[in-house]
């Protein structure tokens, strides 16, 4: 039976082997990327057509609105007010400076008004992001892609100067993505 | 590295990661800029970088990619730009500390967006703080030189 399973494996091109995942394996990744899309660091930015961006988690209080009367408008880069980079520079600098406004090697923006995250059910952020159409046009190999390369996510898993963040790192959630789209990104 | 700031440029000898407001302040004399806080949380630093204000607190000397302006380069006693000139006719100093960078933040909002609604004027202000209170002639000052600009 070994050798027969073995024989199977080995008939099997990796790559196929690497898109199979079950139900059950695809609820469970998506339960984890869940619990890291919910979190503030995300959902901060991740907001609707209000255009506010949120201050939660950082110790100002539940439901704290960015401060500076911020908005970012439909431009999302706040261009008819006060724009994002007048205070979030582009820099490739570690960010260090406590309740300072952190930088990327990237232009501060909000994330596409469809991926409004901040107050939504799993369900509601599965069903999103399983549809190009609702999740900014990326099939599942280009959200993973993203997850690793994006300099947002990766600040937001090591945002500096003591702010909290999600567990684990960019690799978990893209490798977590990829096991969801190989279990035919499920929902429930 | 070199710096163009009000139409000159500057060589300056400084470390990396010297805030932009450091190298105008200490190293060029250009003292219009004014330290508040040092966190983006106040405005008074505030210079634009290609046209688009910008807090000089927090950007770093190496990572200056455009052309600075400085209220000192912004108009000319003899030639006011024209939020300058507002800010005269609405008399809106008072102790004047945090001006340059609200007259800086003004001028940048009134170039990207030359017809702000009252909500987006306050927005855009309220990231620049003034402790003697001047938001009211601050905002009627932005709604002059806005229908000025317009008629140009």
């Amino acid at each position: 039976m070994r050798l027969l399973v073995a024989a199977l494996l080995l008939a099997t091109p990796l790559a196929a082997q690497e898109t199979i995942a079950s139900r059950e394996e695809g609820l469970a990744a998506w339960d984890r990327i869940f619990e890291k899309v919910s979190h503030p660091r995300c959902t901060n930015c991740h907001v609707g057509d209000s255009g506010q961006p949120m201050w939660n988690g950082l110790g100002y209080g539940v439901d704290t609105v960015h401060g500076m009367g911020v908005l970012a408008d439909q431009t999302r880069i706040g261009a008819l007010s006060t724009p994002c980079r007048t205070c979030h520079v582009t820099a490739d600098r570690a960010n260090t400076v406590p309740h300072a406004p952190p930088h990327i090697d990237d232009a501060w923006r909000l994330p596409p008004v469809e991926l409004e995250w901040l107050g939504k059910s799993s369900a509601e952020i599965c069903t999103q992001m399983r549809n190009p159409e609702t999740n900014d046009g990326n099939d599942i190999a280009e959200l993973a892609e993203h997850l690793r390369t994006s300099p947002f996510v990766a600040w937001g898993y090591a945002p500096g100067a003591g702010r909290s963040a999600p567990d684990g790192t960019p690799e978990d959630i893209a490798a977590d993505v990829e096991i969801w789209g190989a279990a035919g990104a499920p929902c429930d | 590295m070199r710096l163009r700031v009000n139409g000159t440029e500057h060589e300056v000898d400084v470390e990396d990661d010297m805030p932009l407001l450091w190298v105008l302040r200490d190293e060029l004399g250009i003292t219009g800029p004014k330290y508040g806080c040092g966190i983006a949380q106040c405005g008074a630093c505030t210079v634009h970088v290609d046209g688009v204000a910008v807090r000089s607190c927090q950007l770093a000397a190496a990572d200056v990619d455009g052309e600075v302006t400085t209220i000192e380069g912004l108009g000319t006693p003899q030639a006011l730009h024209a939020v300058q000139a507002a800010w005269v006719d609405h008399q809106v100093a008072q102790c004047g500390y945090c001006q340059s960078g609200q007259i800086m933040q003004a001028a940048s909002l009134l170039d990207l967006n030359p017809e702000p609604t009252d909500e987006q004027i306050d927005a855009a202000m309220s990231g620049n703080l003034c402790r003697c209170g001047t938001y009211p002639r601050i905002r009627a000052a932005i709604k002059t030189a806005a229908v000025k600009l317009q008629g140009v």
